[in-house]
């Protein structure tokens, strides 16, 4: 049998050879959405040593659950639902050290977002694409695990709230909550960087 | 705005809101500006986040990340393997249900009633896996328990005694 070509394969071959045992396939997968793994933990958990180390514990375990991938979903969408439940995993853990609840933080400073006035302005106009993306990031650590959480999983991996709530571990209605919040928040503070100066 | 229309105002630009409330939601657009204002402010926020996440890039190289990952995924599966229990591991096998069994037996004898009178009776009990003598003067009860070891002494075959 011929010699794979990992760099030449689809992502659905190497996951085939990966399953076989193929650790140059894996390798070759990991090569290609090192980056995207990463950063989602880096959102997540907002630092980078605990952001590496998240991701290649989410690597280990997908591949020791290289089986249960039936591939119905692509194979980097599995991979960030993997290292997603880890990060969650970890901010409970914290949670837990720290007797500071991801259900419960923050709930009470919901009304202070909900009486802000309004922002009539669009965050995207007038500024420079690298520039925005830059700041959204900024925004994003400001924003309490739980509100920048569900903000990542509804605005980045496109979840329905009722999948958010499962993967959370709380109703649907603190979820609906919590992304209004978050969202309201995300805006007074891109607007306060829009500020004239 | 109470916080329950804001929260249908919100599910509704999600596409969440179920088809029997979009009217509400609909008539309230049309008649108050405020909710306008809101629903154009969290649309804006959503289109800003989906299209502007941060381009983030792992500064470690390749190698270095994958050595790692290459080591825990190498790691033998830990766990005896089947059929090469240790010998504690074995005793604990087959010692632990026996006496759970004997200790069973002797509770359950005890707290029969016991006959009137004096004398000594045998009991077979549950099909010749342990029998018990019991001494009504002494008040004593002995267990004799039917270990497979034992069977062929106490039972001998026919060609058993003929090797004999």
């Amino acid at each position: 049998m011929a010699a794979m070509d990992h760099s030449a394969a689809t992502d659905d071959a190497l996951v085939q050879a990966a399953r076989t045992g193929d650790m140059a396939a894996f390798e070759e997968l990991i090569a290609r959405h090192r980056d995207k793994i990463y950063a989602r933990a880096y959102t997540m958990m907002r630092n980078e040593d605990e952001a590496v180390d998240l991701s290649q514990e989410a690597w280990v375990k997908g591949w020791q659950r290289l089986v249960q991938f039936q591939g119905e979903s692509s194979f980097t969408t599995w991979m960030t639902r993997i290292v997603i439940n880890l990060c969650l995993d970890q901010l409970r853990k914290r949670k837990r050290q720290r007797a500071e609840s991801i259900e419960e933080m923050d709930e009470e400073s919901g009304g202070v977002e909900r009486q802000m006035p309004v922002v009539t302005v669009n965050p995207t106009e007038r500024l420079e694409r690298a520039e925005l993306r830059v700041r959204i990031d900024e925004a994003l650590g400001k924003l309490s695990e739980a509100h920048r959480t569900v903000l990542i999983l509804h605005e980045f991996e496109h979840m329905e709230y009722k999948n958010i709530a499962k993967t959370m571990n709380c109703s649907i209605g603190t979820v609906m909550s919590r992304l209004f919040y978050a969202r309201r928040k995300m805006a007074s503070l891109l607007q306060d960087l829009k500020q004239p100066e | 705005m109470k916080e329950d229309l804001q929260l249908k105002l919100q599910a509704y630009l999600d596409g969440e809101l179920p088809a029997t409330e979009c009217p509400e939601v609909e008539a309230l657009l049309a008649q108050d500006a405020n909710a306008r204002a809101l629903l154009a402010e969290l649309r804006n926020t959503s289109s800003a986040l989906k299209g502007y996440e941060a381009d983030l890039k792992l500064s470690e190289s390749r190698d270095f990340y994958w050595s790692k990952i290459r080591r825990a995924i190498s790691q033998p599966v830990t766990g005896e393997p089947v059929g090469r229990l240790s010998l504690g591991a074995w005793l604990r096998r087959i010692l632990v249900p026996a006496g759970a069994f004997a200790a069973i037996t002797i509770a359950v004898l005890l707290a029969l009633p016991q006959p009137k009178g004096s004398g000594a009776s045998f009991t077979d009990v549950t099909d010749s896996v342990a029998f018990t003598y019991h001494n009504y003067d002494t008040g004593a009860t002995l267990v004799w328990l039917d270990y497979p070891a034992e069977n062929d002494v106490a039972t001998p075959n026919t060609d058993d005694t003929l090797d004999l």
